[in-house]
């Protein structure tokens, strides 16, 4: 039985599943922080639908770029909550060994290419992930994500070109929460960010990034065209930061919040009151995915975090394939002073 | 085998090497239709076609960041940037991508890329067309970074540097590519990367040098006969650290020329590398003959580079302490 359009009542109960768990797990990296079990947290509440969206919507074979704030997206394309623990503790399992801050994953086995700091600087890359796909006649497109500041880098601008000139197939998502740390939109741009692609060539639209339907209806057209082999795509994704930037920052001191966790306008209440009034679920199932989220989120945390971290003297590896005598020499000092 | 020049070699390497390995593709300005501004990629694109051959728009970042996106994902990216001078807005992609990708994915992504780009002086091209950026690159972990001062070394260096899973800068001293002829083996060979060439022996004075200057030193230690020992680095990162010591070891006198600015350039980690490892050894203080700390002059170029008279001064000044 269909939900709404093509979603099937099952795909909707995921969804709001894979939402509520995103949420409970926001919060509980925020409570970890504050105890000092994690370093840090980008929190992706208020993103969870566009979010989810972008993921149902993805293949298996399409790589996704995506950025710090993504939490939601990584969940619903079924990275295990454990391996996302495992990184954020930074502990002996983590895939990437414990060399990057909270939130920076890479998941090769999922097609979720590699996260940095710096801002926007993922963007070029991905027109030479797609131009590597199409030289090597793989199946699928480049899906990437980032957020409204990262409109003003020059990465932007240089990944936008490159795919225009070589019609590459990539899917631009601007995750536009409202907020770069303390910046509004408004101080970012005076242009609409899904117009920015005309420039270019690259057609855009702007989509309801707090409705999961809006979300999925208006990316369908996007990644339609992407898939055609017509070129890029820019999607405006308008969403909230439920929250501050990171765990390093209060934004009681430049703004009013406008979107709360539970409120009427939280995009998970209101996909809730959408499936409510549809009669896909009642309360109690409702409480009970709730309560079967908090119990999962809280248990993982407990299990991964009894894993021990890395060896000190592996932060020598991987610098190179093979180390040089440099590394090797810096290394022997770190292994002396043991 | 034939007597070839710097421009040559580096041609019919990277024409060789990608009838070998159809992974590799070379983008950057003007590198199709015109062959590079210098001809280093002459004739390729009528070779190999536009999808293995790309004339980008005139954007760096873009081109190094799209060639580091190649090469997460299978290929095995040429990039040319036009002139080193114009490597900058890509810094970011150079330093916070492509040398931590390995490292950041725990060993799962590596960026198998050569960055080829020519630089240094004397062909008057002025503050934009002369740099010598060796050492910001050299201070960062993650890349390794080449520059061969003849034809042979070009083609033995790019093999290995192709031959690498890691990212390269393969510095090319412009200045050279015409200079000199010399015969280049026919079939691939390598020049280990890390490895630097004795290009004399003696025994009264080490000097260190690399690039553009090797034959700057070499004419001068010949006309003066001076009996020096001549190390060329030819690997700026990780340098040769053995074969620093061991000529500093045998002579106890060190003249160290590069052309770049000497404040914080590739001659401070030689001597720093020699200080702390060969102090007993040292008969005279360490020198090091380099460019002047000043932006590249477009009128006097000849003043900045270090030439035969200043090379001399500091021999003597290191046979004489």
């Amino acid at each position: 039985m269909a939900m709404v359009g093509n979603l099937s009542n099952e795909q909707a109960i995921l969804a709001y599943t894979n939402a509520v768990r995103a949420r409970t797990l926001d919060m509980k990296i925020i409570s970890a922080q504050r105890q000092g079990i994690i370093g840090f947290h980008v929190p992706s509440q208020g993103q969870e639908m566009i979010q989810i969206a972008i993921s149902m919507l993805a293949d298996k074979e399409d790589l996704i770029f995506g950025y710090y704030r993504d939490l939601a997206m990584l969940l619903q394309r079924g990275v295990p909550l454990s391996l996302i623990y495992d990184q954020l503790l930074s502990n002996s399992n983590d895939l990437q060994k414990g060399r990057q801050m909270p939130d920076h994953f890479s998941f090769k086995e999922f097609n979720f290419s590699t996260v940095q700091s710096p801002v926007g600087s993922h963007l070029p890359l991905t027109v030479g992930a797609a131009y590597s796909m199409r030289y090597t006649k793989k199946k699928g497109i480049v899906i990437t994500t980032f957020g409204d500041g990262a409109t003003s880098t020059s990465d932007f601008h240089a990944a936008l070109s490159m795919a225009s000139v070589f019609n590459l197939g990539v899917l631009f998502i601007c995750e536009n929460n409202g907020w770069a740390i303390s910046v509004p939109t408004s101080k970012q741009t005076k242009t609409d960010i899904y117009k920015k692609g005309a420039a270019y060539g690259i057609p855009g639209k702007r989509v309801d990034g707090n409705d999961l339907i809006a979300s999925l209806a208006g990316l369908q057209e996007a990644f339609d065209y992407v898939r055609s082999g017509k070129g890029a795509y820019l999607v405006e994704a308008l969403t909230y930061r439920i929250g501050p930037h990171s765990t390093s920052d209060d934004p009681k001191k430049y703004r009013v919040d406008e979107i709360t966790d539970g409120s009427e306008n939280d995009p998970i209440r209101r996909l809730e009151n959408l499936m409510l009034k549809m009669g896909v679920v009642d309360s109690a199932s409702i409480q009970s995915i709730r309560a079967q989220a908090k119990e999962e989120i809280d248990k993982t945390l407990e299990e991964r975090m009894s894993i021990p971290p890395t060896e000190p003297s592996s932060i020598f590896d991987d610098v190179y394939e093979k180390p040089s005598w440099i590394q090797e020499e810096e290394r022997r000092e770190i292994n002396d002073s043991d | 085998m034939t007597q070839i020049n710097m421009v040559q070699s580096l041609n019919r390497s990277i024409d060789q090497l990608m009838a070998e390995d159809e992974r590799i593709v070379v983008l950057g300005e003007d590198v199709g239709r015109d062959g590079g501004v210098f001809r280093v990629t002459d004739n390729l694109l009528n070779k190999y076609g536009e999808e293995r051959v790309l004339d980008t728009p005139l954007n760096e970042l873009a081109i190094i960041g799209m060639a580091t996106g190649m090469a997460m994902y299978g290929l095995k990216p040429f990039a040319e940037i036009q002139f080193q001078d114009y490597i900058f807005p890509a810094f970011d992609q150079i330093v916070n991508n492509i040398a931590k990708v390995r490292y950041r994915t725990g060993g799962r992504f590596n960026v198998p890329l050569i960055i080829r780009t020519p630089y240094g002086g004397g062909v008057r091209g002025g503050l934009y067309h002369s740099q010598s950026g060796e050492a910001y690159f050299a201070h960062t972990a993650g890349l390794t970074v080449v520059t061969p001062s003849n034809p042979y070394d070009a083609k033995g260096l790019l093999v290995s540097a192709y031959r690498m899973n890691d990212p390269v800068i393969f510095l090319e001293p412009k200045r050279l590519y015409r200079a000199n002829k010399k015969e280049v083996p026919d079939d691939l060979f390598e020049v280990e990367i890390g490895k630097a060439a004795k290009l004399k022996e003696g025994d009264d004075v080490s000097i260190i040098t690399y690039g553009s200057m090797v034959p700057t030193v070499m004419s001068t230690v010949e006309k003066n006969g001076v009996n020096a020992d001549v190390i060329d680095l030819r690997t700026l990162l990780p340098m040769d650290v053995s074969a620093i010591l061991a000529t500093a070891k045998k002579t106890g006198r060190v003249v160290i020329v590069h052309e770049a600015p000497r404040t914080l350039g590739v001659g401070a980690e030689i001597s720093a590398l020699i200080a702390e490892r060969a102090i007993d050894s040292l008969l005279a203080p360490i020198v090091r003959v380099t460019g002047y700390d000043i932006p590249f002059p477009y009128s006097h170029e000849e003043f900045y580079l270090p030439d035969e008279k200043r090379i001399m001064t500091a021999i003597n000044r290191v046979l004489k302490y």
